[in-house]
């Protein structure tokens, strides 16, 4: 599984495009950082992959998933799980319903429970089950997050900023679970942050301006099918 | 469901919205400048003429009766805007501000006709009031003072604005939010502004521009209403509004030109009324904007005692329409009745029936399609928002159905289906219905709408969930309040529609409405009480039911948090970094 990129670039409203365009690759188990300041269209990159893009910005490029060109999938369809800095989880859900609505249709309906509930006990969250979202904790919420990204069974993960609002004591929890979940799953996923210290392999990261060197470095280390 | 089938049933639904949410502003329009110019091939007049001008500038109570309209309008407008702000200024953040937030919504339910009789009741010079004042200062004897009638409208003033000012504080409510003003207060009480000064200084300039559209409806409406003109405002002359719709139901159809230019007159004044309020809102936010800045003053508002004077007032009416609808004997000074009957109750059980039958089922259906149309146009206009090619339906011609006289739009549409299949008349009044309460429930959508947190859509569609699952599972139950709400506003203008209902019906079709009008100038205030009584009972009804539905499906709780949270996403960043 591979999440590619290729010449991406995004343009504002007045046609001035923010940065120069982009090429990277990302293997099964590999997250690729993407760091820069405020401004500079990390989000909204993300946002293009993801087929979200703000009607202020268009972009040029192509971006693949495992070889297919995805740019003109519908949404819904292109199985890339996107993680944000808010949860983000359906408040009018309990818990275990925040997962199961995630899970793919092939699970029928009385599977579905079992499984959310599975998942929670994994997570030693199986009492907070039948709870709201307002009800727990925003640590515990912040997992039942990332859970319910996974259960869709994604292809690909897009983290944007997801561990800015925790403090530090559960940040450095959260983010090293979150780092062994993809990898365990061998997903490929990119990550915009501000913070040096979300990146898990400095090498692994791309630093504002992201010239054509650092792309290069980055793939000659890891994307073998960067012609692709 | 296939995704393009979603897509043209969406299409469909939003052709059928605007075929008959906005097509009949096209005829409503038309059909009284045509008229207005003595236009009418129907009683044979084929020739473009002054004639209906002239008979209306030569009637001679007209500049009387033009100014006494707009002073009531002007006055009721003006009073309503300055007593909700002073409301809000006193209460907003106070512990007992939730509880006058929950009884909002019986205030709101009770329409402007059942609260008109009830007004009356309380403020005629035998009235509830009346007596009191006899019980506490004895003997005062009947005073020759009423509020009721008056030559000067100030008791139709004084109605309108207690029942403007509830609509005010509804329609704020949700602007203030999205405003945050919370962290505005707080960032102004620390550079050492008190609550008014803040209110006065710092949200005031930012609460007029958003509340306009709501105090052109308010205006508007205060301009040309008919009903409750009818049973409070004066007589000698009456109001313009009241002279035109007399002039339309004269036996004599000679007068139709005179009355049609009498309503595209009514259409002229309130567009300069609505500019009228423009200027002020530009003085106040533009023009005169050193005073803003011009250190910490501010004047003494009555916010509290405005509040308990509306809802006091508001409130009692029902009682005393109670009182009534079972009094046989009732004599002035006492201040309960000496005798007691069910005995009108009885009598007019038979044919209540019938009339609330038909309320109704008129306002389920109207209510359900203006429901329906106005999801479908808030989804559409979200749709434009991101993807640039479509342009939004622009919110004027949302609004133009409130903006507008009625008299004036409705002419123009009675007039046009003479042309079409008049004897539909059940088809008529639903139509016209849907089209009068469409602006107001979209209106009441639109906070939650546009506070409705986005990102919870792109994580369902990422979750692999089709977009029309994502809007079924995931935005429809977020949403379910508000669209419960909307349902019982929608329901409750519907049950207050006068016009629509007499004209459109023919005189065919009887609500409690039209009835509890006819019966308030009668003589007999039991009756009366009866049938306002019912036209109060029945919105209220669905109101509990709104809020039964809402509550079942455990979301009340959920929403507020939702609504916080995604009103501070709505917020933009650099106010953002004030509250972190």
């Amino acid at each position: 599984m591979s999440l590619s990129v290729k010449n991406l670039s995004i343009i504002d409203d007045h046609g001035k495009m923010l940065f120069s365009p982009l090429s990277f690759s990302i293997q099964k188990g590999e997250i690729l950082a993407l760091m820069g300041p405020s401004g500079c269209g990390k989000s909204t990159l993300l946002s293009a992959i993801a087929g979200h893009i703000s009607p202020d910005f268009s972009y040029a490029g192509e971006y693949y998933l495992n070889g297919v060109l995805l740019n003109n999938i519908a949404v819904e369809k292109r199985k890339i799980g996107i993680l944000f800095q808010d949860d983000l989880l359906f408040p009018h859900l309990t818990v275990w319903e925040n997962l199961a609505i995630a899970l793919p249709d092939k699970y029928k309906k009385e599977q579905r429970k079992t499984v959310a509930r599975q998942t929670l006990s994994e997570l030693n969250l199986l009492a907070l089950a039948d709870k709201a979202p307002s009800q727990i904790s925003g640590g515990q919420r912040a997992r039942v997050s990332m859970m319910r990204m996974l259960l869709a069974e994604p292809a690909a993960v897009l983290l944007d900023e997801p561990f800015s609002k925790l403090d530090k004591t559960l940040r450095s929890d959260f983010r090293n679970w979150v780092f062994a979940q993809i990898k365990k799953r061998k997903l490929p996923a990119l990550m915009v942050t501000h913070d040096e210290s979300d990146v898990p392999d400095p090498g692994q990261s791309l630093q504002w301006p992201w010239d054509e060197k650092q792309q290069n470095n980055v793939s000659d280390r890891n994307i073998k099918e960067k012609q692709c | 469901m296939n995704r393009s089938i979603q897509k043209i049933s969406f299409l469909l639904l939003l052709a059928a919205a605007v075929l008959i949410v906005f097509v009949p502003l096209l005829p409503g329009l038309a059909g009284v400048v045509f008229t207005a110019f003595a236009y009418i091939p129907a009683l044979e007049l084929r020739t473009f003429s002054l004639t209906g001008f002239t008979e209306l500038l030569l009637w001679p109570g007209l500049h009387k009766s033009i100014l006494l309209t707009l002073f009531i309008g002007l006055g009721s407008t003006f009073l309503s805007a300055v007593l909700a702000f002073s409301i809000l200024q006193s209460c907003w953040g106070k512990r007992y501000w939730h509880k006058l937030e929950k009884l909002l919504a019986p205030i709101l339910a009770l329409p402007h006709v059942a609260f008109a009789v009830g007004f009356a009741f309380l403020f005629t010079p035998s009235g509830f009031v009346a007596r009191i004042l006899n019980t506490i200062f004895s003997d005062l004897g009947i005073t020759h003072w009423s509020l009721i009638n008056d030559p000067y409208g100030l008791g139709l003033i004084l109605a309108l604005t207690i029942k403007e000012v509830p609509f005010l504080l509804f329609m704020s409510i949700a602007l203030l939010k999205q405003l945050n003003i919370n962290s505005t207060l707080v960032m102004a009480h620390s550079l050492g502004y008190s609550n008014a000064q803040a209110w006065q200084k710092i949200i005031l300039p930012q609460w007029l521009p958003k509340i306009r559209f709501t105090l052109f409806a308010v205006m508007a409406y205060s301009l040309s209403v008919v009903d409750v003109a009818l049973v409070l405002g004066p007589t000698s002359p009456s109001t313009f509004p009241v002279l035109i719709w007399q002039w339309l139901n004269d036996a004599d159809l000679s007068t139709l030109p005179k009355a049609s230019a009498g309503a595209f007159l009514l259409l002229l004044l309130c567009i300069v009324a609505l500019y009228l309020i423009r200027f002020v809102e530009w003085l106040v936010v533009c023009r005169q904007r050193a005073w803003q800045s011009s250190g910490r003053r501010s004047l003494p508002l009555p916010g509290k005692s405005a509040i308990l004077f509306t809802y006091v007032i508001s409130l009692t009416t029902l009682p005393v329409l109670l009182l009534w609808s079972f009094a046989q004997r009732w004599s002035f000074p006492d201040l309960l009745p000496s005798a007691w009957s069910l005995r009108f109750w009885q009598q007019e059980w038979l044919f209540l029936w019938g009339i609330i039958g038909n309320s109704i089922s008129i306002a389920l259906i109207s209510a359900t399609f203006a429901l329906l149309f106005a999801i479908i146009i808030h989804e559409y206009n979200q749709h434009s928002v991101t993807h640039k090619r479509l342009p939004p339906v622009p919110r004027l011609l949302i609004a133009i159905p409130m903006l507008a006289p009625q008299l004036s739009i409705l002419f123009g549409i009675q007039i046009a289906t003479l042309f079409a299949a008049r004897q539909h008349y059940y088809l008529w009044v639903i139509w016209a219905h849907i089209f009068f309460a469409f602006p107001y429930v979209y209106l009441v959508l639109d906070g939650p709408w546009r506070s409705y947190e986005k990102r919870l859509d792109r994580v369902a569609l990422s979750l692999g969930m089709s977009p029309f699952k994502v809007w079924w599972k995931i935005k429809r139950p977020i949403l379910l309040p508000a669209i419960c709400i909307a349902w019982a506003v929608g329901i409750s203008v519907s049950l207050a529609q006068y016009l629509p209902t007499l004209m459109l019906g023919g005189g065919r079709i009887a609500t409690l409405t039209t009835e509890a009008v006819a019966l308030a100038s009668g003589q007999d205030r039991r009756i009366s009480a009866i049938y306002a009584l019912l036209q109060s009972l029945v919105p209220f009804i669905f109101y509990i039911l709104a809020i039964f539905i809402s509550q079942k499906t455990g979301m009340m709780i959920h929403q507020n948090k939702v609504n916080k949270r995604s009103v501070d996403s709505d917020v933009p960043i650099s106010k953002k970094s004030v509250n972190y």
